[in-house]
């Protein structure tokens, strides 16, 4: 088991090495100046000034090198856009809200969807089944800024004397509601689905027959046997939707006014603010590459199988 | 081999084969028929698939018709008519600008849609190639090639689209397009090389190499056109992602602006004035939702079509 | 003669599918002796496999259900026993073995937990006692360096070693009666042999009841004291395994008899392997006379395409569902042996 983790992490370096020269190349196909703050054109020594300054008139591999050196030494570098900021100090501020956004919009999906898929599976096509998918159904399709408007709308806005919900911010609890549940009716939607299916899959397998064979109770059969197996596929969808819900959290941010690191990141490439892009993408993927890991590790916990697959 | 008599045996006094055939009995076994059609058969016995494809092809021929036929003209302004509610005349009432919204939603479909469907075939082009190549090759080449697809999985979805429209320059219909496909092709790919590398396996092909076909031609002939099913099934599944892609992209202001107008980016005008009249986000979005819900429908539809591994017994 | 352990009368099950109700066993009734083997026979479809799992309510009750007849088991009716006491009954009264062990085996736990399991829920002992007792079951079912095997992952043994597994699991808690659902046709035909040898021994081991259901005529021979043969949701002959081989009746059976290759017979190589044409009757309407007509070389334009024959005693001990049985047949009226 050990060895198996070991693994899986020594390949995360190359990964990440990878991903910050694509986005690295990716950022320097972009058009733009960082430092015009207005329209008129700046005048070339200051130009060649500043650039000199950060370091971008450098050859390409020198810069990458230097970033490398960065990311693996934690500095981000300076913002180029806010001459007093660092990288760093923009995500020390901006990134905890952010992250735990997608946390709680995570815990909501996870609470409530797998729970309900699951009721689901076990009374299949009955009027519980029907109405619980075709509300999952409707939750999944509908776009996270309508659900976002619509919760502010009523619970916030016309009933909001009864629930004393804010329609923005991020500071008390009650702040946060509203938020994870735009943020998480999709991905419970999606969780509810797949527990459904996997359960109902996991169901038809000869083992569940064996099981039930040996006399063993049917609440032992649900629990030990078909719901551990029918877990795996929501843990392996969990990864790279933990990974979205952090990263692609810019439209709940923006419309809750949520000082995370979306609308930095947005500002940031329109701004044509290299640094302050190249930094907030490189942790974001590296949010990414983590989430996938845990869910690889905690899929060999789940299936042994796996782990004497060679990696 | 010359046929030797039947030795008589206590048991064959007289050849099974000529047992007598009579009139087709109750309980005869049914007949088979071809693929498609039993496919197609299964497809229409799925009461919600084919709901969700009737809508889904009625959305499209609105979007694609009504623009065309419609009195309005979408981008007449028009303040005395301002923000209307639902009516006769305007089913769907009017924007901040008097604008018939009946009119502009399929107009805006006709851009959403359009970049969901070409941002989907891109997405199928690129993954089926990159799929079957590492798939039918298999060995070393397929190991790098995965390896690499694991690393691109660690780049996040939307920050990457984000980027690559920067990097295009500007945000039209084609740049979304690329955009929003460069992003997302890494799942068909996979499903793509899992398919084929299922397929090699089959007697079948090991019986075309055995007979001397050339790879290229097992790949074409063989392998692809039993993919076919899963593809179908993949644009289905990936439309929704392309879709809403688009739609968010949109309402953060990156992607389509005006004067044209899609789905994402009239709801971004529709939450400017929700408070008051928040009929504008809400029908662009019902849109997109209806859009996605038929599509996951008709995916859901197609694989139990297609997959004929359901008990009866 | 022993005692009857296993009564099943008229039994019952149908399939309601969204294709109309598919009749699966239309009418099935046997005895089970005890320490006796009951063979059940028939190709692909003809609702043996059915038969078994409705006999302890195995089948999934939303398509399936039962709906006539009784299963008499200790003088319960199995049919009709609410489920908690049916969970009492599954795994240590009657056991049951399914045809493919490399899907039988949940992938995610260890052998020795799904040992365990079984022990533990229908005895008081300990997990290390357990433990001690897995141990001693692999053991008897021929399972080398048995102590290591129950922390492995069923994914590491081979298809024979499971099915050893599977038998072991069945008779951990001492049954009355095992049900062998094709227990060999998963396997290789060498470990075909091994597994139906560990069968037999188990069963004078621990003077239990089985039942096996099978496809194969080799394994019928082998194994079974008395054989019932089932032919689209019916049985069609029932005879003792001597009997039926020597003087088989159903012209069903007799099909399925020469459809085997004798080795031993001159001439082997020059005979063809006769085949039965056509198709079984498709279950969802089935007919009211008789099943096997269509595919049957003796009938003609009398009884058996009128009505359904009933399953009549030709001699003590073996009954048959015909209206031409080998020894009715004109001209070759057997002596009835004394």
């Amino acid at each position: 088991m050990t060895t198996f983790v070991l693994r899986r992490l020594v390949w995360t370096v190359p990964v990440i090495l990878l991903v910050i020269l694509l986005t690295f190349l990716l950022m320097r196909q972009i058009e733009g100046n960082p430092f015009r703050t207005s329209e008129r054109a700046i005048p070339e020594s200051i130009q060649q000034n500043l650039e000199e300054k950060y370091g971008l008139d450098d050859p390409w591999y020198v810069q990458y090198l230097r970033y490398v050196k960065g990311v693996f030494t934690l500095d981000l570098g300076p913002s180029l856009v806010l001459r007093n900021r660092d990288v760093n100090d923009i995500v020390r501020e901006h990134f905890p809200p952010s992250l735990e956004l997608g946390a709680l919009a995570m815990l909501f999906a996870l609470v409530f969807g797998v729970p309900l898929g699951m009721l689901s599976a076990l009374r299949a096509n009955t009027f519980f089944d029907y109405g619980a998918m075709f509300v999952s159904n409707v939750g999944f399709a509908i776009p996270s800024f309508l659900v976002a408007t619509l919760l502010i709308y009523f619970f916030a806005l016309e009933w909001g004397d009864i629930f004393g919900l804010p329609t923005s911010g991020w500071d008390t609890w009650q702040s946060k509601v509203l938020p994870t549940i735009a943020l998480g009716l999709g991905p419970m939607a999606y969780f509810a689905r797949l527990t459904r299916g996997s359960m109902l899959e996991t169901m038809q397998q000869d083992y569940i027959r064996t099981a039930r064979a040996k006399g063993l109770r049917w609440r032992r059969v649900v629990v030990v046997h078909t719901l551990r197996n029918s877990l795996i596929p929501v843990v392996t969808a969990a990864g790279p939707i933990l990974g979205f819900l952090i990263t692609g959290s810019f439209i709940i941010e923006q419309i809750f006014a949520i000082p995370g690191i979306g609308r930095y990141y947005v500002t940031a490439v329109t701004g044509r603010d290299y640094s302050v892009v190249m930094g907030l993408t490189v942790l974001l993927a590296l949010i990414v590459i983590v989430a996938n890991l845990v869910v690889d590790i905690l899929y060999g916990f789940l299936d042994p199988r796996t782990r004497d697959a060679r990696a | 081999m010359a046929r030797a008599p039947r030795a008589a045996t206590s048991h064959a006094d007289i050849p099974l084969e000529a047992a007598p055939v009579t009139a087709p009995l109750a309980g005869a076994p049914v007949r088979q028929t071809n693929l498609w059609k039993d496919a197609w058969y299964r497809y229409i016995r799925n009461r919600a698939a084919v709901v969700a494809g009737a809508v889904f092809v009625l959305l499209l021929l609105y979007c694609l018709i009504w623009p065309a036929v419609s009195p309005y003209d979408p981008n007449d302004v028009d303040f005395s008519q301002a923000r209307e509610m639902p009516s006769l005349e305007h089913p769907f009432g009017t924007d901040t600008f008097g604008r018939d919204l009946f009119t502009r939603t399929a107009l805006g479909g006709r851009i959403s849609i359009g970049i969901g469907f070409a941002a989907t075939l891109v997405i199928l082009a690129i993954g089926v190639a990159y799929g079957s190549l590492s798939g039918f090759v298999g060995g070393r080449l397929d190991n790098g090639m995965m390896r690499f697809l694991d690393a691109l999985y660690g780049l996040p979805y939307l920050p990457f689209a984000i980027i690559t429209l920067a990097v295009i320059g500007d945000s039209g219909f084609w740049s979304l397009v690329i955009a929003l496909s460069i992003a997302s092709w890494l799942t068909t790919a996979r499903i793509m090389r899992g398919q084929v590398m299922t397929l090699k396996q089959n007697d079948y092909v090991r019986a075309a190499h055995v007979v001397g076909a050339r790879r290229h031609r097992v790949l074409m002939r063989h392998i692809l056109p039993n993919t076919l099913g899963i593809l179908v099934i993949a644009v289905f599944l990936e439309l929704p992602g392309v879709i809403l892609g688009e739609a968010f992209l949109s309402f953060i202001g990156l992607g389509i602006g005006p004067p044209d107008a899609s789905w994402g980016s009239m709801a971004q005008e529709g939450y400017k004035v929700y408070r008051v009249f928040p009929l504008l986000i809400i029908i662009p979005s019902v849109a997109i939702a209806t859009l996605i819900l038929c599509a996951n429908f008709i995916a859901d539809g197609l694989r139990d079509a297609l997959d004929p591994r359901t008990r009866e017994t | 003669m022993s005692e009857t352990l296993l009564s099943v009368r008229d039994l019952r099950t149908q399939f309601f599918t969204r294709e109309g109700v598919v009749h699966a066993v239309d009418g099935v009734s046997f005895d089970v002796h005890k320490g006796r083997t009951l063979g059940i026979v028939g190709e692909s479809g003809c609702g043996k496999t059915v038969t078994a799992l409705s006999i302890i309510r195995l089948l999934p009750t939303p398509p399936a259900r039962i709906v006539g007849g009784q299963v008499l088991f200790q003088g319960r009716d199995l049919t009709t026993l609410p489920e908690r006491e049916l969970e009492d009954i599954r795994g240590s009264e009657i056991a049951m073995i399914f045809q493919d062990p490399m899907t039988s085996l949940n992938p995610t736990l260890t052998i020795g937990m799904q040992i365990t399991e079984t022990i533990r829920r229908h005895s008081k002992l300990s997990k290390r006692a357990a433990r001690v007792r897995a141990i001693e079951l692999l053991e008897e079912v021929g399972l080398p360096r048995a102590a290591s095997r129950l922390d492995d992952y069923p994914h590491r043994l081979s298809g024979g070693m499971r099915q050893r597994v599977m038998i072991a699991i069945a008779i951990s808690c001492d049954p009355a009666l095992l049900i062998a659902d094709e227990p060999t046709t998963a396997l290789d035909v060498t470990v075909q042999a091994q597994v139906l040898d560990l069968l037999a021994e188990m069963r004078d081991a621990h003077d239990m009841a089985m039942i096996v259901i099978t496809h194969d005529m080799g394994v019928v021979a082998d194994i079974a004291d008395e054989v019932i043969v089932m032919y689209a949701g019916q049985v069609v002959e029932q005879a003792p395994v001597l009997e039926l081989f020597d003087r088989p009746e159903h012209p069903y059976t007799e099909a399925l008899l020469g459809a085997l290759p004798q080795i031993e017979d001159p001439g082997v190589r020059h005979r063809r392997l006769t085949a039965i044409p056509g198709r079984p009757p498709d279950l969802l309407d089935p007919p009211e006379t008789c099943r096997f007509a269509a595919r049957c070389k003796y009938a003609g334009g009398d009884a058996c395409t009128q009505h359904m024959p009933e399953l009549r005693e030709l001699r003590p001990g073996h009954l048959v569902r015909s209206e031409h049985p080998a020894s009715e047949r004109a001209g070759t009226r057997e002596k009835v042996a004394t």
